[in-house]
């Protein structure tokens, strides 16, 4: 089993300047909750311009698609649809959303995200935990709902922080 | 005075649905490049885990 590098990941897709969200268990990671997670969960600015950036990323850290034993690599057509691209690169696993939450994009997400420094110059931009709670719990799987408890904590124990 | 080891209290950190605030209020506390050095050190030490044991059989 391959250890992610969450940040090298992260410091590849911004090196390229990717417009991303991230939108997974990651994100709540980085605003404080204590949950974990194995993988970078992304949705992508889907015009050709940002996909180009993004299969940049993808070709230099080795982006094959995971569970098909052909080991096709992503390309632009997959990238600017809708569906989820399940990746491994060389830092671990990426799995690029077109679309999550019945349809929302990154620029449907991006008013609820929000930008936050990693140090170095490293900037990441995270969905809310709020939005992040919402869509975890119409998403209705047992891991999704599993988290809330926790997601929600983090929310009150933030707000009570100010 | 007695030897035993001083227990903790966990109703004061633990809520009702079993989340543990204080784990929550320390990575509050932290930066963001501080918790994702937290969350690579723990999945590095499930990974190591995983490799110290991948010859066990498992029932």
């Amino acid at each position: 089993m391959k250890t992610a590098k969450f940040a090298e990941l992260l410091r590849a897709l911004a090196a390229e300047e990717v417009d991303a969200i991230l939108v997974g268990m990651l994100s709540g990671v980085l605003q404080g909750a204590p949950v974990t997670t194995g993988d970078v969960d992304i949705v992508h600015r889907r015009t050709p311009e940002n996909v180009e950036r993004l299969l940049r990323v993808l070709k230099r850290v080795n982006a094959i698609y995971r569970h098909d034993p052909r080991r096709l690599q992503p390309t632009a057509s997959h990238l600017l649809g809708a569906g989820h691209q399940l990746l491994e690169t060389d830092f671990g696993d990426l799995d690029c959303l077109g679309e999550i939450d019945g349809g929302r994009t990154f620029e449907d997400l991006e008013p609820h995200s929000l930008r936050l420094s990693l140090g170095g110059g490293l900037h990441v931009r995270v969905l809310g935990l709020r939005e992040l709670v919402e869509v975890k719990r119409r998403a209705g799987r047992p891991k999704d709902l599993a988290a809330l408890p926790v997601l929600q904590a983090t929310i009150d124990e933030a707000k009570a922080r100010k | 005075m007695s030897d035993s080891p001083r227990t903790t209290d966990m109703t004061d950190s633990v809520d009702a649905r079993g989340v543990d605030r204080a784990q929550i209020r320390r990575m509050l506390a932290w930066s963001p490049a501080e918790r994702l050095q937290w969350l690579q050190e723990f999945m590095e030490s499930v990974t190591e885990i995983r490799r110290l044991n991948e010859d066990r059989k498992v029932c």
